[in-house]
């Protein structure tokens, strides 16, 4: 059914209150000078909870469509706005005690961050291409901004720089793909594109135009899951961008950019026949998301090799990522989703680990050279083992819940029959071991040659890995839920 | 041909030809002058295209706003005394080559597809329309709209800002 | 008599410019005139099929929102652009290049 405004508005609290957040901190920021340092994050993080609270109260609600057409409410748009305001929440707590964050006023940062879960949000339940557009344009501007935080680093500006130019190129290119799209079906509503698409049948439009349409819409989609060929942004942005928003880009825009990935080719430009959808217009999609996810798995792992920057290297291996959960989209069916819901949310609690680590070691020693990791374990025992735990669960081996998220992706390839494809996955991860256990090895068994002191860690940085650990390790043992959530969460409104 | 048809003509041919220069240009200065008339040409299109409320809106935010603040740009970030406002370029040829191809697939789907066409509609004011659509149909992209631009304002600001507030 | 094609392909002019702008210039500010070229290609495209393809007004709609976030963007890729020129005295984009190991 689908809601005019007014009757819309009970079920759209969860970013009402992440709205009226933006406004409390700059109004707190703006008004309360002695406080606000304390009562910032402390409002950030309030009106994140009670939106994560708005959004379990929703949660057996039926499906519908609000505000004329603009957004979906279903199991979905539920998973992924939880996802990312849990990023959210851990971003702000990590972000607290770091070193390069302290040098500046945080106001504005907490500000942004709101803005960028509100935009996230909303990009994740489009289904309207203007809102879709419009929502899209919100994540990237504040993300623009937020990479360029610290003004008098040269890194910072440049990251950014680079960052602005190349997503307004790719932003504006998936503009112009969308307006040919309006031109085909003369709607922007993605559930009236589709049937417009599925009664005018492929000799309706030129294929050649639907081809170009989504190569142009790929771009933006592309850009912001950081796969080839847009990806050209992502190593210059990580290693550039103060750590905990290097964390935050690599795993909730990310999300988000796969959620309104799924949502745009699932609902709005492929045909339901029993429970598999096939692309409009007779395109052999799934090759060339095949073709798309090979080189982006192939360039991520190969590249991340080289690197002696951890932050480069995470930033090579989370390319290396969204190619795996590519893969996951390659199926086209209820499973292949699942698999990409089961990844993003272990992906979210390992990679968050390991840059939390990052900014830590960063505190202390003010370096991010893998080889100034050396003899961390004589330092930091806690650190060492922890930073262990996050790079074997990236790696994909039990029974850390890294192996779980791969364990689905290359299990919905298998269940296709696309051996070769799943073959190709595992040889990759096997290649990405070698990078990954270098900073094992760094960390574990190399002598250090520099400061010998004890790593100081804040209480609050302490409690945090823990926080981050123990769904690494744990949630193996506790697995159905997880696998009835995202069961459970594979219903879009008007696609299943 | 009728005269609007020539009208069409010239002003698709200054729109297309100023935004050569745009590209072209060795001069800033002059790239920056013929982005105005680009803008203009794109406005009086809109008018052919019967869009006034949106003719008037690209003058007023495109010229008055967007040229405005690239204007700015180009004169803030050159040192005053040396008024040699050259650019260079990189990697004209294979730019070109880029570009011929991507003119050419825009070009062929714009030729040969079959758009979705509706019965002629008669060129009516769109203001009136557009207004109510806003507090309508299109009132959560307005509101959203008006947070990203908040959020822009705040953004820009505090990049640029030059007291230093721990 | 003029046909939807014509401000098609008015439109790809643009857009090849603006793709030929961003790839060729040195210039910081000269790039973002090239985006800004694309966003306007995309504005034409869309008022042209709400003319010529819908019913209602919804291209013009899309195309007032795309106006909008045009101005927002230029605005903080200017900041940007500011905060580089004040630390390195230049916006050439063949000297914003350190991160590139």
């Amino acid at each position: 059914m689908i809601l005019d405004n007014l009757h819309s508005l009970k079920f759209f609290l969860p970013e009402l209150t992440l709205t009226v957040g933006i406004l409390a901190v700059i109004l707190c920021d703006i008004a309360l000078k002695g406080l606000r340092n304390r009562l910032n994050p402390l409002l950030t993080v309030f009106t994140l909870v009670l939106a994560a609270y708005y959004t379990l109260q929703l949660n057996n609600v039926a499906s519908a469509s609000l505000f004329h057409g603009m957004l979906a409410i279903d199991g979905f748009a539920q998973f992924f706005k939880l996802l990312l305001l849990l990023a959210a929440v851990l971003v702000v707590l990590a972000s607290l005690h770091s070193a390069e964050l302290a040098s500046v006023h945080q106001g504005e940062f907490f500000a942004l961050l709101l803005a960028v879960t509100l935009g996230m949000v909303l990009l994740a339940n489009s289904t309207n291409l203007a809102m879709l557009y419009l929502s899209l344009e919100l994540v990237s501007l504040t993300s623009y901004i937020m990479v360029g935080y610290l003004k008098t680093d040269r890194l910072s500006n440049e990251a950014s720089l680079k960052y602005i130019l190349f997503g307004a190129v790719s932003t504006g290119s998936m503009l112009y793909g969308l307006s040919l799209i309006y031109g085909m079906t003369g709607s922007l509503n993605l559930y009236t594109i589709r049937d417009a698409f599925l009664s005018q049948g492929v000799e309706g439009v030129n294929q050649f135009t639907i081809l170009l349409v989504l190569v142009l819409t790929m771009a933006g989609f592309g850009f912001k899951t950081a796969a080839v060929p847009f990806h050209f942004w992502c190593p210059d942005v990580y290693a550039g961008a103060p750590t905990p928003v290097t964390a935050f880009l690599s795993v909730a825009p990310k999300a988000a950019g796969f959620a309104v990935l799924v949502r745009f080719f699932f609902s709005g430009m492929s045909q339901t026949s029993g429970s598999q959808w096939a692309m409009i217009g007779g395109i052999n999609w799934p090759l060339v998301l095949i073709g798309i996810s090979v080189l982006t798995m192939t360039l991520g792992n190969v590249a991340a090799l080289t690197q002696n920057n951890l932050k480069r290297m995470l930033a090579y291996s989370s390319i290396a990522h969204a190619g795996y959960i590519l893969m996951g989209s390659v199926v086209l069916t209820g499973d292949g989703i699942k698999s990409i819901l089961v990844y993003l949310f272990v992906y979210l609690f390992m990679n968050l680990g390991a840059f939390l680590v990052v900014t830590i070691i960063y505190n202390s020693d003010k370096t991010f050279e893998i080889d100034d990791y050396n003899g961390m374990f004589k330092r930091s025992p806690f650190v060492a083992v922890a930073m262990a735990i996050f790079m074997l669960s990236l790696i994909g081996i039990p029974p850390f819940s890294g192996f779980m998220g791969k364990l689905y992706v290359f299990g919905s390839v298998i269940d296709k029959g696309l051996y070769w494809f799943a073959a190709i996955g595992a040889l990759n991860a096997a290649v990405a071991a070698f990078y990954y256990m270098r900073v094992l090895k760094a960390m574990l068994i190399e002598d250090g040659s520099g400061a010998t002191a004890p790593l100081q860690v804040s209480f609050l940085n302490q409690a945090l890995l823990v926080a981050l650990l123990l769904p690494n390790v744990l949630l193996i043992v506790f697995w159905n839920p997880i696998d009835r959530w995202t069961a459970a969460s594979v219903q879009l409104f008007g696609g299943v | 041909m009728s005269v609007f048809d020539v009208l069409f003509c010239i002003v698709a041919l200054v729109t297309v030809g100023s935004a050569a220069i745009v590209v072209l240009s060795r001069s800033l200065i002059y790239s920056a002058f013929a982005l105005l008339f680009t803008f203009f040409g794109v406005a009086i299109v809109y008018v052919f295209l019967g869009a006034d409320f949106l003719a008037a809106t690209q003058v007023l935010i495109y010229v008055g706003g967007i040229l405005i603040l690239l204007l700015f740009g180009v004169m803030l970030t050159h040192r005053l005394y040396n008024l040699n406002l050259k650019t260079e370029t990189f990697q004209l040829i294979p730019g070109m080559l880029i570009a011929m191809a991507v003119f050419t697939s825009l070009a062929l789907a714009a030729t040969q597809t079959r758009w979705k066409l509706v019965p002629e509609k008669s060129l009516e004011p769109t203001t009136e329309a557009i207004g109510k659509l806003f507090m309508g149909e299109y009132l959560l992209p307005f509101e959203m709209a008006s947070i990203l631009l908040l959020v822009a304002l705040i953004g820009a600001a505090m990049l640029v800002r030059r007291r230093s507030d721990a | 008599m003029i046909a939807l094609q014509h401000y098609l392909l008015l439109s790809a002019a643009l857009f090849s410019l603006g793709i030929f702008g961003v790839l060729t210039r040195k210039n910081a500010v000269n790039v973002l005139m090239g985006i800004e070229l694309i966003l306007n290609s995309a504005n034409i495209n869309l008022i042209a099929f709400s003319r010529y393809s819908s019913h209602g007004l919804d291209g013009q709609m899309f195309a007032v929102f795309v106006i909008v976030v045009a101005a927002a963007e230029v605005a903080v890729a200017l900041a940007i652009v500011l905060t580089m020129y004040r630390l390195l005295k230049t916006v050439s984009l063949d000297r914003a290049d350190t991160l590139r190991r």
